[in-house]
């Protein structure tokens, strides 16, 4: 179909500092069909953007740094210090450290677009809304939300620090011909039958799953040495061919250039992280726009997710901070992950970040019954979305045909691994969709290898978190487009449409002859004091020499001695007595969070955050 | 073998709120059956036909049975049975 959102206009208004933020924007901007109008800058600290319907007034648009109004310096490296992130990511990778991604801009960046999407959407409705925010802080913070529940529960909370795991005894594998690889597998049975094989003992086996079967939730995964070395004896084709024999997944650890040649990789980074087909009988179909008033821009609008994990309910977690009614499907007896530790009472403190907003109904999708009572459901919703494994929508006669037969202006979502819940041609198809498949697939585990040195990605779920959010963006996105042309649409997402919006932000890098190549600062590292990390960003040549003053040091552009002396310089205090003089400095700094309890008690972060049963991340979008 | 069971959160409607049994009972088998004598609805939360669900984990001490002799796994006195709804994936 045409691009979703042709007819709107997308204007920028501020770009300074953050160049990346304002690249991934406009991309994605860009590619939903938006017209891109010349640029209107004004003096403004923040980036700042605005967003116009045809029937909609302007919607001014802006990403703050940090959740606070200090106005003090955030960046990527620094949010990512503060929110946790780093910390997480060093649970696996040996220390606390950043993801050599800019991740929390992209993140801001679909998140501020879809503000402003959905704030449209309210006007359409009745709402009078002028303008949307969000901040780097409120995106990282969602990105650890989980996490950091985990860790501030009252009961037995995860208490779990940056190299508490060996770097290297951790998947993924490298084999006897240098290459590193990711296994998977969802059921114990063809772990053990893999291992076996390797003359590994069902105990040892049994070592390395417990860690294994939850990394997604822990960021950890410990494995015994004797089996990472016993596949760093072997050949990778041989490690494949017994994979094939005892259905584990194998992938390798691919470089952004090998994902780049595949087939589908051009066009996914042309069309941007969602795929939209009209839906396939083409009668027009009137929906009257529901209206609201004095609430939230989706308030009113029912949503029914059927999800499992993190990319999914995280997607349906955001549709219900716009307003959304969301009804989660849940199997007979309720989703087992709700009694996960560690518990906040009566549930798993991570399954309910993401789901606590949700409206419960307990269905057996595989019986006729529950097939029939979910097609009443959508008769009266307006966003079906779900996650399930590619062909099992077609077969429980719940595709996209199905569904839209009954409801014509229905949005119908998916969540996937790949793109496409059918089988297709793709090398990946044949993959399972998870997270760390996906990273190594996609050629960001080997971005984030390179700049943590360490042999592939994060055991921090990051394309789940950034999937999870694109696909609240698109349905969003195909909510607007119904509102201004009564079609409902499908949505596809994907854990490598992800992927691809953040090799984006790479491909810019690279691209030397870009306009809009990314800016980089002076000093920005992570630096030992006595007692902590401090993780220091000037971000131009002015905030430089002023530091180095501070310091009683000078700074020249190039002076290659310069990093040791401040890292000398900075063993004289510790972090959080640095951070104090570099906020009265006004110099960019940021204490590099490793103990995950702490992040509730910085103010920067504090107006994100509400305590309680644990630590709960609150919307990251403000409307006005 | 005198042996206790720590109960998941989950489970302690069906448990009276007790977070922890102790029993006697030779293998992991056993040790279900005695709980579920004395509590009765927890064993079908675990186990149908002599399987173990696919998304509970049993574990003794600090091994998971799957990875030993299933629901056969032999106890001895003073193991720690512990259960764990846990899903995999990510």
């Amino acid at each position: 179909m045409k691009r979703l959102l042709t007819g709107c206009t997308f204007t920028k208004l501020s770009c300074a500092p953050h160049t990346t933020i304002s690249n991934s924007v406009e991309y994605q901007a860009g590619a939903l069909g938006i017209n891109i109008a010349p640029e209107a800058i004004s003096d403004q600290d923040d980036y700042c953007f605005e967003f116009k319907t045809p029937d909609t007034s302007p919607i001014s648009s802006k990403i703050q740094g940090w959740a606070d109004n200090s106005g003090y310096g955030a960046t990527e490296l620094l949010v990512q210090a503060a929110s946790g992130l780093m910390s997480v990511h060093g649970r696996a990778s040996g220390q606390a450290q950043a993801l050599g991604l800019n991740y929390v801009s992209i993140l801001a960046s679909t998140l501020a677009l879809q503000g402003a999407l959905a704030a449209a959407i309210g006007q359409l409705r009745g709402l009078r809304v002028a303008h949307s925010q969000v901040s780097m802080a409120g995106a990282a913070l969602l990105a650890t939300g989980q996490y950091l529940a985990g860790a501030t529960v009252s009961e037995a909370p995860e208490a779990i620090l940056p190299g508490c795991t060996s770097p290297s005894d951790r998947p993924p594998f490298i084999s006897a011909d240098g290459i590193i690889f990711e296994l998977e597998t969802l059921s114990a049975d063809p772990w053990l039958r893999f291992w076996s094989e390797l003359g590994i003992s069902s105990e040892t086996a049994g070592k390395g799953w417990t860690g294994f079967l939850l990394r997604y939730a822990k960021a950890i995964s410990p494995v015994p040495s004797i089996m990472v070395e016993k596949l760093a004896a072997l050949e990778y084709q041989a490690i494949a061919k017994l994979c094939a024999a005892t259905n584990v997944a194998i992938c390798p650890v691919r470089s952004l250039d090998e994902r780049m040649s595949d087939d589908d990789a051009a066009q996914m980074l042309e069309q941007g992280p969602w795929r939209y087909t009209s839906h396939s009988s083409s009668s027009s179909h009137v929906v009257p726009i529901k209206q609201v008033s004095n609430e939230l821009p989706l308030s009113g609008l029912t949503v029914i997710e059927s999800c499992r994990r993190i990319q999914g309910p995280l997607a349906g977690h955001l549709l219900a901070l716009l307003g959304a009614e969301v009804i989660r499907l849940e199997p007979p007896g309720g989703d087992p992950l709700r009694g996960m530790p560690p518990m906040a009472g009566e549930v798993s403190a991570r399954f309910d970040a993401l789901n606590r907003l949700k409206t419960i109904v307990e269905i057996n999708i595989k019986s006729t019954a529950g097939q029939r009572e979910i097609k009443s459901l959508v008769e009266q919703a307006d966003v079906f979305l779900h996650n399930w494994a590619p062909g099992k929508a077609s077969a429980l006669n719940l595709n996209d045909t199905d569904l839209a037969r009954i409801n014509p202006s229905l949005v119908y979502a998916y969540a996937g691994g790949w793109g496409a819940d059918e089988s297709g041609s793709n090398a990946h198809d044949a993959l399972p969709g998870t997270d760390f498949i996906a990273q190594a697939h996609s050629g960001i585990a080997r971005e984030i290898a390179t700049a943590s040195d360490t042999r592939g990605g994060s055991l921090f779920t990051v394309l789940d978190i950034l999937g999870g959010v694109i696909a609240a963006q698109g349905v969003t996105a195909a909510l607007l487009h119904r509102c201004m042309s009564n079609r409902g649409v499908r949505m596809d997402s994907s854990l490598l449409g992800a992927a691809t919006l953040l090799s984006t932000d790479k491909l810019h890098q690279r691209d030397a002859s870009s306009s809009n190549s990314i800016n980089k600062s002076p000093i920005a590292a992570v630096y030992h004091t006595q007692q902590g990390a401090l993780a220091v960003e000037c971000r131009n040549q002015e905030e430089a020499v002023r530091m180095a003053e501070m310091l009683g040091l000078t700074w020249t552009q190039g002076d290659e001695a310069f990093p040791h002396q401040l890292q000398k310089a900075l063993l004289a205090k510790t972090a959080a007595q640095w951070l104090e003089a570099f906020e009265q400095a006004a110099i960019p700094a940021a204490v590099v969070v490793e103990d995950l309890t702490e992040v509730q008690h910085n103010p920067h972060l504090q107006p994100e955050l509400t305590t309680g049963a644990y630590t709960q991340v609150r919307s990251p979008w403000f409307f006005q | 073998m005198q042996i206790t069971v720590d109960i998941p959160t989950i489970l302690r409607p069906l448990t009276n709120n007790q977070k922890r049994l102790e029993i006697s009972a030779v293998d992991v088998r056993e040790a279900i059956e005695q709980v579920e004598q004395q509590y009765p609805g927890v064993k079908e939360r675990l186990v149908t036909d002599d399987q173990v669900h696919r998304f509970v984990n049993i574990y003794v001490n600090d091994d998971d049975i799957r990875f030993s002799h299933g629901l056969g796994t032999k106890l001895t006195t003073g193991d720690s049975v512990t259960i764990l709804p846990a899903v995999a994936g990510g």
